[in-house]
């Protein structure tokens, strides 16, 4: 008995690795649906949003990679749909240089959805290195920061940069990140001394480090992880699904979020497990 | 870039922005090193056929072949139908996001093999962990009584002690932020500048 | 009815190829997965490398250098000098634009720091104690246990953690037993990291497999560009599967074959 706890303690870890993918592949193949509560820090996102008044202009800041894209994509997404369908204006710049490949297509797809003008209604104005410097400067002074944007045109002519030259001059700003640098840095540099409007949508990772900023209402609102962008997701579609423009619009985070049941029920399991067999074979050890 | 916290002139804040532009540019720069000396570090090992050099020629290869693609699509490089594009998105995409996902599968290895409750710090560290990832996900709610708690109760968890830890976090690192940036613009802090002698 | 391009058909099998190909290290490291790790290198710095010139180069210098614009070539001329950095002789030059970068950081992050990280947490941690109670009372299920026994933990779990990293502290018993109530609270944040860690992970992990299940795309059936057929009677969704279901078995016999080399050659260590 022992012999075998103590194998098992030991076994070869491609049996939980082969435990986990089928963790995640069964639930994707079989799904079973359950109902989900939405978080009040995500409610505050949208309703912020809500409150903006057709014309307004927003500043996103997408600063994520294709490694957390499916965490962060479904909020993005949803995200663009909800200014868009409010009619209000949107620039996106970029602090990370994978960022621009992937995030600019979704923008010029969804904007045509919604039949928006480049340069117009909505502006891509691409990657900025230097990190805290970029965002300061970019804080202070957008079109300095942002000569050109991602196709060349002058920045400073394009008709939605009218009258807008720091962040203050936007209605809010919305910090999609993954990482460094991202929402931390913008709280720091930006949000405090310059009293901005400002969210976050983070991976599941950042969340807790965030947490704080919401709480002090140095954000608005906290999107954390698949669940936050689920939730967004659902209060979006939820709204403006019917309209013409969301017709494409698909909630992909809620799809993986009842994934996500599973993997975590598998961890718990693993965890409880290994304790178990832990507490058997230290027992039986001592004594 | 200190003062302009405390001047609002407009000349001033130009003067730091010219600044700020040069910094942008520097750090960029840095990048650029990076890749010099990749290339400095590799080219060699290909050369005299070291271990695994078939590896690194790919490595160099590859780079190579971004880089012209890249030059090649110039402004419209990410506009459909390139080949930067179609690199990016077939190639790029997939070995960054599946280089991620690995962790998956090790974090739930480690979880069987050293998540143990030892003592009592270890078993406060089990129980918020597992009741996160209970509490996070649909099911969690589903449970009946319980699940009509289970959330309150995280956000509780996320809310308070959470808060609590990480601002400590934030005022311990501030404190060393600030301390380490008054040695820097002072002189008294140099090991950034190499060079071995003080 | 979608269209396809031939070479969009031959991406989406490249990439359940790579896909797979990392996912084979779960397996062992073998040759597939140190080629497609090689790849991944050396295509995440040519497009870093890109990504920088168009963003950063051509726009905030050459574009000014090509209207003469003469503030420009002072970062030129101090790019140069850092670029000095990679010859062995000159490289002391290079301590110019490092020492410039080093302090404009220290600048930004010094202001930064004080306002956002050390002033706004502590006027926030400080509880109004009589507004919580006219609110939400002792603990509030509503509000997620707001109220004042919370405030309370907040300030005292804080100064406790505090407490716990003032290494310098004389160790005395009042010390050691504030310093538990700072690990238990630090314990709670991290257990608490750590869920939010595994979501995370298996969230990343998730996002390949709808992939390599074709689940990231809407169903229809596919036709090649330039075609008026359906390219099979299958759809998307099934063409996908079945790519990833005989990539995989390649893949699988390409590591077994390699494996069996190996324990036919003892002697040879690699991998």
């Amino acid at each position: 008995m022992i012999r075998q706890l103590i194998r098992f303690q030991n076994m070869d870890r491609r049996w939980i690795f082969l435990g986990m993918a089928l963790a995640i592949v069964v639930p994707l193949l079989a799904p079973i649906n359950f109902p989900f509560k939405i978080d009040e820090r995500v409610e505050a996102i949208y309703e912020k949003i809500e409150s903006l008044e057709a014309g307004d202009t927003v500043f996103i800041s997408a600063d994520f990679d294709p490694a957390s894209r499916p965490e962060l994509e479904p909020f993005y997404r949803a995200n663009l749909h909800h200014f868009f369908a409010k009619d209000v204006k949107v620039v996106i710049g970029s602090l990370w240089p994978f960022a621009p490949p992937m995030v600019n297509p979704w923008l010029e797809e969804i904007a045509a959805d919604h039949g928006k003008v480049d340069g117009e209604d909505f502006v891509f104005l691409g990657f900025k290195d230097g990190k805290e410097l970029a965002i300061k400067l970019i804080a202070d002074d957008v079109v300095k920061a942002f000569p050109k944007d991602l196709k060349e045109r002058d920045t400073a002519t394009l008709p939605i940069m009218e009258g807008k030259r720091q962040l203050q001059d936007f209605a809010l700003m919305m910090s999609v990140s993954a990482g460094f640098p991202g929402t931390r840095e913008y709280v720091l540099q930006v949000q405090g001394q310059y009293n901005l409007d400002m969210a976050s949508a983070t991976t599941a990772v950042s969340a807790p480090d965030y947490v704080p900023y919401y709480k002090s209402n140095q954000l608005f609102g906290l999107s954390g992880g698949m669940p936050g962008s689920a939730q967004y997701e659902k209060l979006v579609y939820d709204k403006y699904g019917n309209d013409s423009g969301l017709i494409n619009a698909r909630p992909i985070a809620t799809q993986a979020l009842n994934v996500l049941n599973m993997g975590h029920l598998f961890i718990v399991l693993l965890i409880l497990m290994g304790n178990v067999a832990f507490f058997l074979t230290r027992n039986i050890e001592e004594a | 870039m200190v003062g302009e916290f405390f001047i609002p002139h407009h000349q001033y804040r130009a003067m730091t922005n010219e600044f700020l532009e040069w910094g942008l540019i520097l750090s960029a720069g840095a990048f650029l090193l990076g890749l010099v000396n990749l290339v400095q570090v590799n080219l060699p090992k290909v050369q005299r056929r070291d271990t695994d050099w078939q590896y690194k020629a790919i490595m160099l290869v590859a780079l190579v072949v971004t880089l012209v693609i890249g030059f090649a699509g110039g402004t419209a490089r990410q506009q459909p139908g390139y080949s930067y594009k179609w690199f990016f998105d077939y190639v790029f995409v997939p070995l960054n996001a599946t280089m991620f996902a690995l962790l998956a599968f090790y974090i739930a290895s480690a979880a069987f093999r050293a998540f143990r409750a030892r003592n009592l710090e270890a078993t406060v560290l089990l129980s918020a962990a597992i009741l996160v990832m209970i509490a996070r996900v649909p099911i969690g709610e589903s449970i009946p009584v319980v699940g009509d708690y289970l959330p309150q109760l995280m956000n509780w968890i996320m809310d308070v002690p959470n808060t609590a830890a990480r601002r400590a976090i934030f005022i311990g690192a501030a404190l060393g932020a600030i301390a380490t940036g008054l040695r820097v613009i002072l002189g008294l802090e140099r090991s950034h500048l190499g060079g071995g002698e003080s | 009815m979608e269209t396809v391009s031939l070479i969009d058909l031959f991406g989406i099998w490249v990439s359940i190829f790579l896909t797979l190909a990392i996912f084979s290290f779960l397996y062992d490291d073998n040759p597939i997965y140190k080629l497609a790790e090689n790849l991944f290198l050396g295509i995440s710095i040519g497009i870093g490398t890109i990504e920088i010139y168009y963003g950063v180069f051509k726009p905030n210098l050459i574009d000014h250098l090509a209207d003469l614009r003469w503030q420009s070539f002072i970062p030129l001329g101090l790019l140069f000098l850092l670029m000095m950095k990679i010859t062995k002789k000159y490289s002391y030059f290079a301590r110019l634009p490092i020492a410039f970068i080093v302090a404009a950081f220290a600048g930004v992050k010094l202001t930064g720091e004080a306002n956002a990280n050390l002033m706004t947490p502590i006027a926030e941690s400080m509880p109004d104690l009589q507004a919580s109670w006219a609110q939400y009372g002792f603990w509030s299920w509503e509000n997620d246990g707001a109220g004042v026994f919370s405030d309370l933990v907040l300030v005292l779990g804080l100064s406790a953690c505090l407490l716990h990293f003032y290494f310098s502290a004389k160790p005395n018993r009042a010390m050691s037993g504030v310093s538990k109530v700072g690990i238990t609270v630090l314990m709670l944040s991290f257990g608490a990291s750590f869920g939010y860690t595994v979501m995370g992970r298996i969230s990343l992990a998730i996002g390949r497999f709808q992939e390599l299940l074709g689940l990231d795309k809407t169903e229809a059936q596919w036709m090649l560009e330039g075609s008026e057929e359906p390219l099979s009677t299958m759809t998307n969704v099934s063409i996908v599967r079945w790519m990833t279901v005989v990539t995989a078995v390649v893949i699988i016999l390409i590591i077994a074959r390699w494996k069996r080399q190996q324990n036919n050659e003892p002697t040879d260590q690699a991998g």
